[in-house]
């Protein structure tokens, strides 16, 4: 096994033992990335990355990110990086400064390779929509099946094994839904834990800075590094911070976890259902009380439309500073409407464009109290429920997605209530903003499924706690497309 | 509600100050059939009004004023850096007043 394919704390400790040194493996890195078949890469920063590694010289054996490669969606802010969102709207953009987060990991020296490819400005979940055509799953060499998406890029090169962990962002399940698709770890914290400075808003009510790894550990181990008040986002928490591998390993006996009811309901595939009720029966063996939740079919099914609803209204108002002046190509004109117009239809996608019109319409007076108040108001409702829920357990389970990765070609049926339900439910986790891990569960036909938990605000250290332990059941940990293990459950 | 028709999508898409070709607003009248059912979902539910429109996961109120601390601002190149229209350190537009 190569150093690259090793969980985050091995390759650590292979650093720290001198095995190998951050400028050999960010050379690896780059090399894997230069032979990267799954359009996983925006752009990548040899020349930064090479010299800033070479500078890495003596081991910091109490910071486990020194000299850890990894990428950053391309949404994220880096400074004298080209950037662009996988937009054409952003073409030659290259931002002025960086985001706190990747401030934070360079503080811990971890060496940013470069960025990762994204559904346009973060506005999707199949990783088809990028200005760079198609991301694929690394898990499916006939690349027929979807990574997901948006945070695509990120979820493709952690599960090919170029990197041990990614950025990534998360507003409806960007990262949490891709890290089931692509057999990985896909964390977002509590709303305001991790400092959103720097990501390009797309719907800031629900926006979460979010990442990828192969395993529960390094996921909290990062978050080590994130978490924190930020004075330069002023919706970053004062909670303070916690050392949040503290609980991993430590016995689960007597937490309390809630199978949510309708989305249990509304799985149509019987294998899905099998390896769900697997994972079950082992918290259970473990000493976890588990409760049937009941969120309600109506509530439930009226997640995606409220998402939608929000999302598209607020990335309406959000992106109306892309416009071809202060960013952008510049098109002449007549006029700065004509300079605008000509930037932004020229600049934007058919499929963004279809979404700003649908915010727009949200918006419009005579529709704003029917469409968009009610969203909002429905989301105070299914926030509600999901704190009274909360009350009763620690935890609430339900499979990531209804199954394995999509085919391309596969057409859903938008109204069924797997669609609506399984398939959408991850959103609850922005709504109420609260933490969210997805972790893989098992393989049909070598491609992975991943099985999700959200606990309590604030309560990352516990979620961190529960995880791990599952993923100890499932002896998924580490799991990679270079790296398919056969999975307990 | 306002009826979903071309008309309303073309002066929407205008307000946004973007163009959209015949086809577009085909599909994406189209594609409001679909979301005008999901919508409806959001309509069924009950008891609403005793909600408050949900802007923000929790409140997060600021009540104290930052310190004062000194800082390096942008260059004015690299303010500039990314316009594509500038002349004599300024962005560059067409006149707005004629």
């Amino acid at each position: 096994m190569d150093y690259l394919d090793l969980p985050l704390l091995e390759l650590h400790k292979a650093l720290v033992n001198k095995e190998v040194t951050p400028f050999d493996l960010a050379k690896e890195a780059l090399n894997r990335a230069h032979r990267d078949e799954n359009n996983a890469f925006e752009y990548l920063c040899d020349e930064e990355a090479l010299s800033f590694a070479k500078t890495l010289t003596e081991p910091e054996e109490d910071n486990v990110l020194w000299g850890i490669p990894y990428f950053a969606k391309d949404n994220f802010s880096t400074k004298d990086i080209p950037t662009c969102a996988s937009s054409d709207i952003l073409s030659g953009y290259v931002p002025v400064y960086d985001a706190t987060v990747i401030e934070l990991l360079r503080d811990k020296k971890a060496v940013l390779l470069g960025k990762t490819t994204l559904d346009e400005l973060a506005m999707g979940g199949t990783g088809m929509t990028g200005h760079l055509g198609i991301t694929y799953n690394p898990f499916d060499p006939s690349k027929e099946r979807m990574v997901g998406g948006s945070s695509c890029g990120s979820a493709a090169s952690v599960a090919a094994s170029i990197v041990p962990f990614a950025l990534g962002s998360d507003t409806g399940d960007s990262v949490r839904k891709p890290a089931s698709l692509a057999g990985l770890v896909g964390f977002k914290p509590t709303w305001g834990r991790i400092s959103r400075y720097g990501l390009f808003p797309f719907a800031p009510s629900l926006d979460h800075v979010a990442y990828f790894s192969r395993d529960v550990i390094s996921s909290a181990l990062i978050l080590d590094v994130l978490a924190g008040r930020d004075e330069k986002d002023a919706t970053s928490s004062f909670v303070p911070v916690e050392k949040y591998e503290e609980n991993i390993g430590k016995p689960i006996k007597g937490m309390k976890v809630g199978i949510i009811k309708e989305v249990y309901d509304s799985l149509s595939n019987q294998a899905t259902k099998k390896h769900f009720d697997s994972a079950i029966e082992a918290l259970k063996n473990s000493g976890v009380e588990i409760k049937e939740i009941s969120l309600g079919h109506d509530l439930m099914e009226s997640l995606y439309a409220t998402y939608f609803v929000i999302s598209c209204a607020e990335a309406t108002s959000n992106n109306a500073n892309l416009d071809g002046i202060k960013f952008g190509p510049y098109r002449a004109g007549n006029s700065y409407e004509e300079v605008m117009n000509k930037a932004r239809t020229q600049g934007f996608s058919e499929l963004i464009k279809r979404r700003f019109v649908i915010g727009s319409y949200c918006l419009m007076k005579e529709n704003q109290d029917e469409l968009f108040l009610r969203a909002q108001k429905n989301r105070a409702k299914i926030v509600d429920e999901v704190n009274k829920a909360l009350k009763e357990v620690d935890f609430l389970i339900a499979m990531a997605a209804p199954g394995i990765a999509p085919k391309f070609t596969q057409k859903s049926d938008k109204l069924s209530r797997e669609y609506l339900i399984a398939d959408n439910h991850l959103c609850i986790g922005n709504f109420a903003g609260l933490p969210s891990i997805t972790i893989p569960l098992y393989l049909e036909n070598d491609m992975p499924v991943g099985i999700n938990f959200t606990g309590r605000a604030f309560e990352e250290k516990e979620l961190f706690q529960i995880a791990a332990a599952l993923e100890k059941e499932t002896g998924l940990a580490g799991l990679s497309a270079k790296n398919k293990k056969e999975g307990n459950l | 509600m306002k009826e979903v028709n071309k008309e309303v999508l073309v002066d929407a898409a205008s307000r946004l100050l973007f163009s959209m070709e015949e086809r577009e607003y085909d599909t994406l009248l189209e594609e409001f059939k679909i979301l005008k059912i999901q919508m409806e979902k959001i309509g069924k539910i009950e008891g609403l009004d005793e909600y408050p429109p949900m802007t923000f996961p929790f409140p997060c109120e600021v009540d104290f004023l930052r310190e004062d601390v000194p800082s390096k601002p942008l260059s004015r190149d690299e303010a500039l850096r990314n316009a594509g229209s500038k002349q004599d350190n300024q962005i560059k537009l067409p006149k707005v007043v004629k």
